[in-house]
């Protein structure tokens, strides 16, 4: 172990430094960034080595809480990379971060993240704010821009998690390459099957049976699985649903309780009913 | 003046015994093992004693707040970076507190120039079998005591800490006999209360030599009960999560104590 903790330094004080720029003082993450004004992102066609990427991923709010989906498929360029991506991660017991771009930055981030927010509770005695944590994530995409101006590492993620504060409930944000946060009331979607997807939700949201808001669990794990697969059918990045290799999406669940990971059985029963 | 050896070892001789005089009056924590995890367990709430250190590691600590809060930060610092460049998996109490934790403190008590830390620290890790536990306790002058066997000593699963040696002394006498390893819960917290107020009723009385009267000690529980705020927590085993710290609030151990 490091030998010599910053915290045993004669000029401490207790006062909270972020994790991320504890790790950089000691060397254990890249410093940010910076973005050349003068470069430019080198096109496609120049770019000869393809950064793997993760792609679709959405979430909406239902009426046991938030649910998340990512389909599983990793590419680089026109290849396919990996057919059991997890790109809905856990970051804490009500948190998850879902990540559509390249998943080594995407997954690094996630890292940090999970351990500046235990950090934070361990050393402050108290748990972070929502804000505070989605302010956490903004600042590693604004530190890792200078590199989606290089034309590799860009990540676009969802964020939900469950605010115990004053007005108590589900909450769910999506971001930019640049890190500003969006706060959406029903329903978000990143990554190059979004567009398809948004339009699903949003169709559901306005015109379905009922209200996104108003779906139970497996009328939810409908929407989810039609969407993906949908996004699936035009866009060769994302997986969709796997039908001959029984490839089935991730989707997790944020509540009051926690999370809960849909078990693969549920899925597969789920989709067998209504999808296929 | 230091210069000359005598000097120095009287120098460091005083300021064990200022050290001491300053940490005679910490209420006693105690951690004991049980079946599905680890207990820690003290009485008074003037200030939170009882921390977590990382998924796995928790610890208590009696001193200066200020030189607590130093020891602390700089074990959740260690333990963190370390979890977070190779993984929560290489997080180990051993090396936390021997490489890391030891030799600061043994550093700042002799060099008598510098201001040494008041404090005493216990710490707890975890294991997958109860057989795994790992109990240390860590002195200002950076010697540590764990649970392991030795010859003079069988292994045990518990750990204590109070101001005084006495009372540090017989506090692990009494849990030897009454401490049953894999106990519930209920019997697990019991020990431990019965523990803490022996530790307290020894603080209390400078000639104290044996264990009090079994009376004595369920008289003075019940006293320190009805006036005092519990402070607890617990490492569970078994968790499905990978944090397995949760502090325990008074209500939820006084439910427990009821039954």
């Amino acid at each position: 172990m490091e030998p010599s903790p910053l915290a045993l330094e004669q000029s401490f004080s207790g006062a909270s430094e972020d994790f991320p720029a504890l790790l950089r003082r000691k060397g254990l993450l890249s410093p940010a960034a910076t973005v050349d004004p003068t470069g430019r992102a080198p096109s496609s066609r120049e770019q000869s080595w393809k950064p793997t990427e993760a792609t679709t991923i959405l979430a909406f709010k239902f009426s046991g809480g938030v649910l998340v989906a990512g389909d599983r498929r990793a590419i680089s360029g026109n290849t396919v990379v990996y057919d059991r991506a997890d790109k809905v991660l856990e970051i804490d017991r009500h948190s998850i971060m879902a990540i559509a771009g390249v998943p080594a930055t995407a997954w690094e981030m996630a890292r940090v993240l999970e351990h500046s927010f235990q950090y934070f509770r361990r050393t402050q005695l108290q748990e972070m704010s929502v804000d505070g944590k989605v302010r956490a994530l903004s600042k590693l995409l604004r530190d890792n821009f200078g590199f989606v101006m290089q034309g590799v590492g860009m990540v676009v993620p969802i964020f939900a998690t469950y605010d115990f504060n004053s007005n108590p409930g589900p909450r769910l944000y999506f971001y930019d390459a640049m890190g500003a946060q969006f706060e959406v009331a029903d329903y978000a979607a990143t990554g190059s099957g979004s567009p398809a997807v948004r339009s699903i939700l949003y169709y559901e949201n306005n015109w379905g049976t009922k209200r996104l808001q108003k779906l139970g669990e497996d009328e939810a794990v409908t929407i989810a699985l039609r969407a993906l697969d949908t996004a699936a059918e035009s866009d060769t990045a994302t997986g969709g649903v796997d039908r001959s290799g029984k490839i089935y999406p991730l989707i997790k669940v944020v509540s009051r309780e926690g999370i809960t990971t849909l078990p693969e059985r549920k899925i597969a029963a789920v989709f067998k009913q209504t999808v296929a | 003046m230091i210069e000359e050896p005598y000097r120095w070892v009287e120098a460091i001789a005083n300021r064990r015994e200022y050290i001491e005089t300053q940490l005679a009056s910490g209420s006693p924590i105690a951690a004991v093992g049980y079946g599905d995890g680890i207990l820690f367990l003290t009485l008074g709430r003037a200030r939170q004693k009882i921390f977590e250190v990382y998924d796995r590691i928790a610890m208590g600590a009696i001193g200066h707040p200020g030189d607590i809060e130093r020891l602390r930060m700089a074990a959740i610092e260690l333990a963190s970076t370390e979890g977070f460049t190779r993984s929560a998996g290489d997080v180990s109490l051993r090396r936390l507190a021997h490489y890391s934790l030891s030799p600061v403190m043994k550093n700042a008590f002799e060099q008598v120039y510098g201001a040494p830390f008041l404090a005493r620290m216990l710490f707890a890790e975890v294991g997958a079998k109860p057989e795994e536990d790992l109990f240390l306790r860590v002195e200002y002058d950076g010697a540590i005591a764990t649970n392991g066997a030795t010859f003079a000593q069988a292994r045990q699963d518990f750990a204590v800490l109070s101001g005084t040696g006495k009372s540090t002394e017989l506090m692990e006498s009494f849990l030897k006999t009454e401490h049953a390893p894999g106990a519930p819960f209920e019997a697990a917290l019991k020990v431990a209360l019965d523990a803490w107020s022996i530790g307290h009723m020894t603080l209390q009385k400078n000639d104290a030599k044996e264990l009090p009267e079994r009376a004595a000690v369920t008289k003075h529980r019940e006293e320190q009960l009805a006036v005092a705020g519990i402070e607890a927590a617990i490492l569970e085993r078994d968790a499905n999560t990978a944090i397995r710290y949760r502090a325990l609030s008074d209500e939820e151990v006084r439910a427990s104590i009821q039954q």
